[in-house]
């Protein structure tokens, strides 16, 4: 076998071969392309294998000292006390945590939560699950949420997104408030928060806790009885129409009940 | 035969259409004159693939990843936590009052249930025609249809449709910057042209739960990004110009029977593939049924339509001077061809009565260039 | 365009060869001219990828944008591209030249003796710059959010060039193909001439090929790359979009500098290409003679240039985001004067774009078959000189009897008003009668009329002096059209928006 590429000559290699999948692609041929691209996994495989080699005198990356992923996720909702989205969880996680969080670690989590419970029901003090919808009782699309909440407030009624964006803004300036020296990051994201609201910021880049809290309620003065009465009633109807794993990840869809079936 | 197995015939044995977007239902509007392309968009034809296999691929349609995430990434920060931004915007700029802040939601993961889901958005923006504003704001992800050439086609659009007192706009989010209140003109008509489809999806929807189609505003929403920043900020769009552009290429559609009569018996474009779903018609036989639907290619073309370097290839064999640009045509005095044009310009072809005032021109043209440039001419 | 640019479409076509469309070129090149061929991220608003620049074709800069979806490195970018660009203007203002002015030309006053010229590959360029120096010059220097010196200074720079490049006649921003369409007409549409490389295929083929077909060739994104702003989307989706998400997840500064210098490898592949066919294009273009006025319009773009230069150094604040009314209407005013100019500078300068009148009927040109050279005629109290000529053409006329101001280029200040049109045959006889310059008594100076057997040349065409719009001061503009402008205060939210 000849000599290990050295990692010069797989740069320039790796930039040939896509050229050659640009080629393949604009061809539309796509069997090529696909040959060519496992050719391309090969050479990058090297090519780490090689960078590797060559950095082996440096110390290897810090050990991981955050806490696991489900962890700090349901810190962040205990904080916002609302359902939120995995970009709402992330940008949080920017603003009062330290260390990393993708939106990309959050894709799999409620899955895997539903497996747990599925194969051994109420084992854990808390699932990361899902928001119903108040009408068909289903999954809300894109939106993670604490078991041990009320089901009331993982019902999401056609006034809840907003509800529960007011709620979470209370939230976050009630947590900033209590912060002795708020990072400019969480303050810049009490800033925008705020702008969604009426009068909750004075100027541009400027929200001060104590007024946020207080247009927030403001307005949630005028939502929150739609709000609650839509979500009750749906929770009472999930309660009855509902298995205990379905009351946590959703009624199943259309689509599944036919493959099932 | 129904119009639905003449355009089944065209499209090939068991090929299923290809789907309808906003996109290229608004690409419908580019070129109506062209009998190829509104033959082949009406059967649902794979024009990209087709495109390929006559050994001309497409140049268009090709989509930057970058621009894509982009567009996503904005559109996904518009609409999050019940679409506070949108509220934000709607309450600043329209006076949108505060109560009316409902969000819901009539998107689904699953196309199998199409049908359910347009009827799902049609109850609730009806119930919410029916009664007071309260019965909803913003409306995402309804599942819209319209009729082309006789063939419902649904529509999934990444759009919202907001109710304002008794009118219902549609909200289109785009990922180009509208900087210092001007953005690229390009970009508007395009955004424009695909929220009329949404326009008068919209009013279908409505018209077929039994209300006023023109509950529909006229005007869109555009939300873009404010100059180079990731804040949206919002405009009002006139779309009644694209409506009727885009209405009267539907009604050309709905009267396809009329150009499907033009084609000769049995001219198909199903490519044949085999188990792989490659093509196994040859490029000759597939170049020739395209052939006997007539094109009107023109530069504009190559933006527009996956055929366009097909149709060019056959417009440069033929010396077409429309190729070179509509208004080239027009000022060779309408010669078609450019041989015909320079054999008249030199003189070297006598005229026929119908280009006689062509010639002159043409002569005059090529005397010019002679007595002025000589060698360089 | 015109039957005379459609013919010569019409010509290439049939030969595989781009045909000249004029005698000259319009446009100055400069003996150095600045070059910058930028790349830009698809869907962002001006988030600078890479750029090739410099003053000499073999000696570029390449400057790469590491990570473009961050918004700070599109200031260091920005920062970067300064370091080329405001030497490269600084060097042009180093020497002033005086030259007469005054009523007779006794009182001096100065000019730049030189001037700045940029090139960049098509008109997505001049945008570009366009908005990068909206983009850079209402930053501020100090404070939160400070950006180095030179980049808001940039940022004006590249306002004013694009704002000039609006005009007409200007020669200090140029887009490539742009220029290029000015001089030669290819045998494919305007649509396929936007890209660079087809259309320089079709000016200069490598040795073997027609202009046709290699342009076909040069279509092929792979092997010649477009022309920018925007990159191709399968070099996006290939190389692009994964050295930026590699570079993102690199878990060591090793891998990042190494993935970085792959990534400005293959961007360097994708600019060279272009940075030669501009250079190619310059050249190809400065081979050609320039018309007579290219000149006089550079001594312009220099007068230009001196006054943003001074007003740069005295004031120094930037262009306001919006123009009020007031200078929308001046701009609007001067791009149209200007226009107008142009259009009759070149006809002058190079016969073909006069052809292009003739052959629309506005202007004719023909033998002075008769003369009366000392014709009298006596409307009121006082007997004048007006001179009368017949001239014999073949040009398509759609001039009529009483159409006034014609002139002949010979002679610009004498205007000509036309008595009659006959027609014998294939030819037109037009009499004109001619008033102006030629002389104060009842007898034509000898020489300043037209004489028999001259050829002449006649339009409404015109280079002289024509005075500017007036418009109220800025303090008396009524309510109806804004009142009186405001001043434009750059404020906070300018120098930190895009970081919201």
């Amino acid at each position: 076998m000849a000599d290990p590429l050295g990692i010069e000559e797989l740069d320039q290699r790796i930039s040939e071969v896509k050229t050659e999948i640009r080629k393949a692609v604009s061809a539309q041929d796509f069997a090529q392309a696909s040959r060519l691209r496992t050719q391309l996994r090969a050479l990058e495989a090297q090519w780490h294998g090689a960078l590797e080699l060559a950095e082996s005198s440096v110390s290897g990356k810090p050990g991981n000292m955050q806490l696991p992923v489900r962890e700090t996720v349901h810190q962040i909702l205990t904080l916002l006390a609302v359902p939120a989205a995995p970009r709402t969880i992330v940008a949080v996680h920017a603003a009062f945590f330290a260390g990393e969080l993708a939106g990309s670690q959050l894709t799999y989590l409620r899955r895997d939560e539903e497996r747990s419970f599925r194969t051994a029901p109420h084992g854990r003090p808390y699932y990361l699950c899902s928001a119903l919808t108040y009408d068909r009782l289903t999954a809300a699309r894109g939106l993670i949420a604490v078991s041990s909440w009320p089901l009331h407030r993982r019902i999401v009624g056609t006034l809840s997104a907003r509800v529960d964006y007011l709620r979470s803004a209370i939230k976050l300036a009630e947590h900033i408030d209590r912060t002795d020296r708020p990072s400019p990051a969480a303050q810049r994201l009490l800033w925008q928060v705020a702008a969604g609201i009426p009068n909750a910021s004075a100027s541009f880049g400027d929200a001060r806790p104590a007024s946020v809290i207080e247009a927030a309620t403001a307005e949630l003065s005028v939502h929150d009885d739609d709000d609650r009465v839509q979500r009750e009633q749906a929770a009472r109807r999930a309660r009855k129409q509902l298995g205990d794993a379905e009351q946590l990840f959703g009624a199943p869809t259309l689509s599944a009940v036919r493959k099932a079936g | 035969m129904s119009t639905q197995l003449r355009l089944d015939a065209l499209r090939g044995s068991g090929v299923i259409a290809k789907p309808h977007n906003a996109r290229t239902i608004a690409a419908l509007t580019r070129n109506p004159g062209c009998t190829r392309r509104a033959v082949m968009d009406a059967a649902g034809v794979d024009k990209d693939k087709t495109a390929a296999a006559t050994g001309h691929p497409a140049s268009i349609g090709k989509l930057s990843p970058l621009a894509v995430a982009r567009g996503q990434g904005f559109e996904a920060r518009v609409k999050s936590q019940g679409g506070a931004e949108l509220l934000r915007l709607l309450r600043e700029n329209l006076g949108l009052p505060i109560p009316q802040a409902h969000y819901l939601d009539l998107g689904g993961d699953d196309d199998s249930v199409i049908g359910g889901r347009y009827l799902r958005s049609r109850s609730a923006l009806a119930a919410s025609a029916d009664s007071g504003p309260d019965a909803g704001t913003l409306f995402d992800h309804p599942m819209l249809r319209l009729q082309i050439a006789g063939v419902w086609v649904y529509l999934e659009p990444d759009m919202v449709a907001f109710r304002l007192e008794d009118k219902f706009y549609i909200i289109e989010i785009k990922s180009f910057a509208i900087v210092d209140g001007v953005a690229d003109p390009g970009d508007v008509t395009r955004a424009a042209i695909q929220s009329s489809v949404y326009v008068l999806a919209l009013r279908n929807l409505l018209a077929d739960a039994g209300h006023d189609p023109n509950l529909v505003a006229d005007q869109v929403i555009l939300v873009c990004p404010k100059d180079f920043s990731n804040q949206p900020t919002a405009h009002f769009v006139d779309v009644r110009k694209q409506l009727t552009v885009l209405r009267r290429q539907l009604a050309r559609m709905a009267d396809i029977d009329r150009l499907l009569d033009s084609l000769p018996d049995g001219v198909t474009f199903d490519l044949a593939p085999d188990a792989h779903g490659l093509p196994t018609r040859s490029a000759a036989d597939l170049a020739h049924a395209l052939r006997s639907v007539e094109a009107r290619y023109a530069p504009e073309c190559l933006s527009a339509c996956e055929l366009a370097l097909f149709c060019r290839h056959d417009a440069h064999d033929a010396h077409s001077t429309a190729a070179l640009g509509r208004t080239v045509r027009e000022e060779l005095g309408g010669v078609d061809c450019t041989s015909t044009a320079v054999a008249l310009g030199t003189g070297t072809l006598v005229p026929t009565d119908d280009l006689v005032q062509a010639a002159e021109t043409l002569r005059a043209a090529h005397a010019l260039r002679t007595a002025i440039l000589g060698q360089l001419a | 365009m015109s039957t005379l640019t459609s013919y010569a479409r019409a010509l290439a076509a049939e030969t595989g060869q781009a045909k000249r469309l004029g005698t000259v070129r319009h446009l100055h090149v400069h003996d150095r001219p600045l070059v910058i061929v930028p790349l830009t991220l698809a869907g962002e608003t001006n988030a600078p990828v890479a750029a090739m620049a410099g003053s000499q074709h073999d000696k570029p800069t390449v400057i790469v944008a590491g990570q473009p979806r961050m918004r700070s490195k599109r200031l260091d970018f920005a920062a970067e591209l300064a370091e080329v660009v405001l030497p490269f203007i600084t060097e042009c203002a180093q020497r002033i030249e005086y030259v007469p002015t005054g009523r007779d030309g006794s009182e001096m006053r100065t000019r730049m003796a030189d001037a700045p010229q940029l090139w960049v590959p098509n008109p997505g360029g001049i945008s570009y710059l366009r908005m990068l120096g909206r983009m850079t010059r209402l930053r501020k220097t100090v404070g939160e959010y400070a950006v180095p010196l030179p980049v808001p200074e940039m940022g004006k720079w590249l306002t004013w060039f694009a704002e000039q490049s609006e005009f007409a006649d200007t020669s200090l921003l140029q887009a490539t193909t742009r220029a290029l369409s000015g001089v030669w007409a290819t045998g494919q549409s305007s649509v396929e001439d936007g890209n660079l490389a087809a259309l320089m295929a079709w000016i200069a083929p490598p040795p073997g090929q027609s202009g046709a077909q290699a342009a076909r060739r040069a279509e092929d994104p792979v092997t010649c790359p477009p022309a920018g702003p925007s990159t191709d989307p399968t070099f996006d989706a290939v190389v692009l979009k994964p050295a930026l998400d590699a570079i993102d997840k690199a878990t060591s500064d090793a891998a990042r500098a190494r993935l970085l210098q792959r990534l400005a490898d293959d961007l360097t592949g994708q600019l060279q290409p272009t940075w030669d066919l501009v250079w190619q294009a310059i050249e190809a273009l400065r081979a050609i003679p320039a018309g007579n006025h290219v000149p006089h319009r550079w001594e312009r773009d220099r007068d230009n240039f001196g006054g943003y230069y001074q007003h740069l150094a005295s004031d120094g604040r930037p262009q306001a985001r919006r123009d009020n009314a007031e200078r929308s209407a001046r701009r609007l005013n001067d791009l149209e004067r200007r226009l107008a100019l142009y259009d009759a500078q070149r006809a002058f300068d190079d016969p073909m774009v006069m052809a292009e009148y003739r052959m629309g009927g506005d202007a004719f040109c023909g033998n002075v078959i008769h003369a009366e050279p000392d014709r009298t005629v006596k409307p009121g109290n006082r007997r004048q000189l007006r001179p009368l000529i017949v001239v014999q053409t073949t040009d398509p006329l759609r001039l009529l009897p009483g159409d006034a101001d014609l002139t002949d280029q010979q002679r610009p200040k004498q205007t000509a008003t036309i008595l009659d049109v006959q027609h014998s045959g294939t030819a037109t006889h037009v009499t004109l009668e001619l008033s102006g310059s030629m002389g104060r008594g009842l007898t034509a100076t000898p020489g300043s009329v037209p004489e028999r057997g001259g050829t002449v040349t006649y339009s409404r065409l015109r280079t002289g002096y024509s005075a500017p719009g007036a418009f109220p001061d800025r303090d008396s503009i009524p309510w109806t059209h804004g009142g009186p402008p405001a001043q434009h205060i750059a404020t906070e939210d300018d120098a930190r928006e895009e970081w919201s």
